[in-house]
């Protein structure tokens, strides 16, 4: 079976669990219900009161161990950065039966980033989003903080499996994924039964997170049915309904929600949303790995080198191309939402928000530099492929760990019912976090050109230049480590001290010096940015009258 | 225990009453190790340091990659979140 023959089982097998979604399971929706919320809670035995059903322990849980795991992600994705210009840096690890190389260190940094950092912090946030977005409360906070840590164990083992990928014969990156799909059937299952208790009809971004959790699994049963997912193709296409699936649209949905939620208004097109949400199950998403080996490691079998038929290659091509439209409308769509629909007046002190506008800012560039590299591998011209590795960590730091870290900071307040310590402190984190992602990701990216240009031009000589470029991308690229600590800090200190929520403004009455002269509706962020009145002046109406035709005077 | 003693724990274990100066006592500890460490080498050069000399032999091998300094300011920065994961939690 072919791409395009396997895109279409994906496609049918998507709709009719939409139809489910919405319709039930015929008769069998309540005996599934009661069944489900069974072996959520009580099948767990003793277990599940180890943890506490709290409101919002769940999300905070999820939240808390996804902003711990930016550490270990950072560090190991900085040291495999600079093991990239000195081989034997840590050599003297190989005393403990370590030798760690760049490439080995990379993919645990970016394993650790996707499934640990940005995984928990967007289902953390998700936790939150969707009973709000529903009305309802989350069908089980004690499964949902007990997988939490189930979730961390599966984190560790890959971190350890793509080191030493076999111990007594048992593949980790295997046992990894088993972990992992347990603690995300728990998170599906509990987030299924928090939707069908919804007691009003929810907005999109819940079903795009939803939706997104769901074609994780379901992506993996698609190609093992249609017999793809021992070939090139299948585990390639693999790669992409992940990221494309679980990572974009979960990512879509959090941010989307946060960007409306952090600023005040409200989610500038629906219609946007939609397309984001159908774009993102019609097409591939070009943006993460180039190679399909990583689906083969993790799901356990051979990898098998891409070998595409013509076929496959003009329509994932053009599936690919095609993926331009979700990312832009997502990024179109959380800028225009910040914004608001007037002017320029975001809300740069609002934790959270700086991450999620860098996020939308950096989707687009990043989405077509990914599209060229990915129509570059899949055609098997293999110019690119030296930036590759580089763009996908510029893709986890600045787009995916941006948007989860950044709805995550801004949901924090409401899912633990405290603010984080200090603003001051999380808006230093984010200029560490981003400048040293932007500032030695792009420099690493820089030399991975000047590598190129040096191998096609097939110079002998040792290349210096390159590596004293990496040498700055590696020390520049420090910063995110430095910033995942500030945040870490920040949040965990907030979650104990931090101002309870709704105590901290207390507004002060101003009488605005000039009458203000209202000629047709308007709002108050209309009058503010014509620098008729302060941040906090209070409009106070004097009294209602019948009487027509005249500017109010305020 | 009385609700007073454990706000002195918890004033202890945070460390808020101390001194917003107390920053000058670290520099001048700083300084003064470094002003020893010259004076030393003034005075007795080609001489070894006490004790220190027979510890850092240990670590050859260690630290001769510029990556470990990198190294050591996460480990602080793991320490640093350890530490206040346990003075926060057993503050309250």
């Amino acid at each position: 079976m072919g791409l395009f023959s396997a895109m279409l089982v994906f496609w049918a097998s998507m709709l009719v669990i939409f139809v489910m979604l919405n319709r039930g399971i015929w008769v069998f929706t309540d005996v599934s219900k009661s069944m489900s919320m069974f072996m959520l809670e009580k099948a767990l035995g003793p277990a599940a009161d180890f943890a506490e059903g709290r409101k919002g322990s769940g999300a905070k849980a999820w939240i808390i161990q996804g902003a711990l795991w930016l550490i270990p992600a950072s560090t190991l994705t900085f040291c495999g950065l600079w093991l990239s210009h000195d081989p034997v840096a840590l050599h003297s690890l190989s005393s403990w039966g370590l030798n760690p190389t760049s490439s080995s260190l990379i993919m645990a940094g970016n394993l650790t980033t996707f499934y640990g950092s940005v995984g928990m912090l967007m289902i953390g946030a998700a936790l939150h989003i969707v009973p709000s977005l529903g009305a309802t409360s989350l069908a089980s906070e004690k499964n949902a903080s007990l997988m939490s840590f189930v979730w961390t164990l599966s984190v560790l083992v890959l971190i350890i499996g793509s080191n030493n990928p076999e111990v007594f014969g048992i593949k980790l990156l295997l046992v990894a994924t088993a972990l992992h799909t347990l603690s995300l059937m728990a998170v599906i299952v509990n987030m299924l039964l928090t939707a069908a208790s919804r007691t009003r009809k929810m907005a999109l971004p819940a079903w795009l997170i939803i939706i997104g959790l769901i074609s994780d699994p379901l992506s993996i049963v698609v190609l093992a049915v249609a017999g793809v997912l021992d070939s090139g193709t299948g585990q390639w296409l693999a790669v992409r309904f992940a990221v494309g699936g679980f990572f974009f649209m979960q990512a879509a949905g959090i941010s989307l929600f946060a960007a409306s939620r952090g600023t005040g208004n409200p989610l500038w097109s629906r219609s946007l949303a939609a397309v984001t949400m159908l774009g993102a199950i019609l097409t591939i998403n070009p943006m993460g790995y180039t190679d399909g080996s990583i689906a083969a490691d993790l799901l356990g079998i051979d990898p098998a080198s891409l070998e595409p038929t013509r076929n496959d290659i003009i329509a994932g091509s053009f599936l690919m191309a095609l993926a331009a439209i979700p990312i832009i409308a997502l990024s179109a769509n959380i800028l225009a939402t910040m914004r608001g629909d007037d002017v320029f007046m975001e809300n740069p002190d609002y934790p959270g928000m700086p991450e999620i506008n860098l996020g939308a800012f950096m989707l687009l560039p990043l989405g077509i530099g990914a599209l060229f590299v990915q129509t570059d591998h899949l055609t098997g011209t293999n110019e690119l492929g030296g930036i590759s590795s580089t763009l996908v960590i510029m893709v986890a730091w600045l787009v995916m760990v941006p948007l989860a870290l950044g709805s995550s900071l801004s949901i924090f307040p409401e899912a633990s019912g405290r603010n984080v310590l200090s603003v001051s402190r999380s808006r230093w984190a984010y200029w560490a976090m981003a400048g040293g992602a932007f500032s030695g990701l792009i420099i690493t990216m820089m030399s991975d050109f000047a590598d190129m240009s040096l191998a096609e031009a097939a110079v002998e000589s040792e290349t210096t230049i390159g590596n004293r470029l990496r040498v700055l991308g590696s020390v520049l690229f420090y910063g995110t480590v430095i910033g995942a600590v500030l945040h870490c800090l920040n949040m965990i200190s907030g979650s104990f001290r931090g101002s309870l929520i709704g105590e901290l403004s207390t507004p002060s009455s101003t009488s605005i010096s000039s009458p203000f002269k209202l000629t047709e509706e308007t709002t108050v962020r209309k009058i503010l940015a014509q620098r008729e009145g302060k941040l906090d002046t209070v409009v106070v109406p004097e009294s209602n009258s019948e009487s027509p035709g005249k500017p109010t005077e305020l | 225990m009385t609700d007073g003693d454990g706000a002195l724990i918890g004033e202890f274990l945070q460390g808020e009453s101390e001194p917003d100066s107390s920053w000058i006592l670290l520099v001048l500890g700083f300084v003064s190790t470094l002003i020893f460490l010259i004076l030393f080498s003034i005075l007795y050069p080609n001489n070894d340091l006490p004790v220190i000399s027979s510890v850092l032999p240990v670590f050859e091998g260690v630290f001769d990659s510029g990556i470990w300094f990198f190294i050591l300011g996460i480990m602080i920065g793991v320490f640093a979140i350890l530490g206040t994961m346990l003075t926060e939690a057993t503050s309250e």
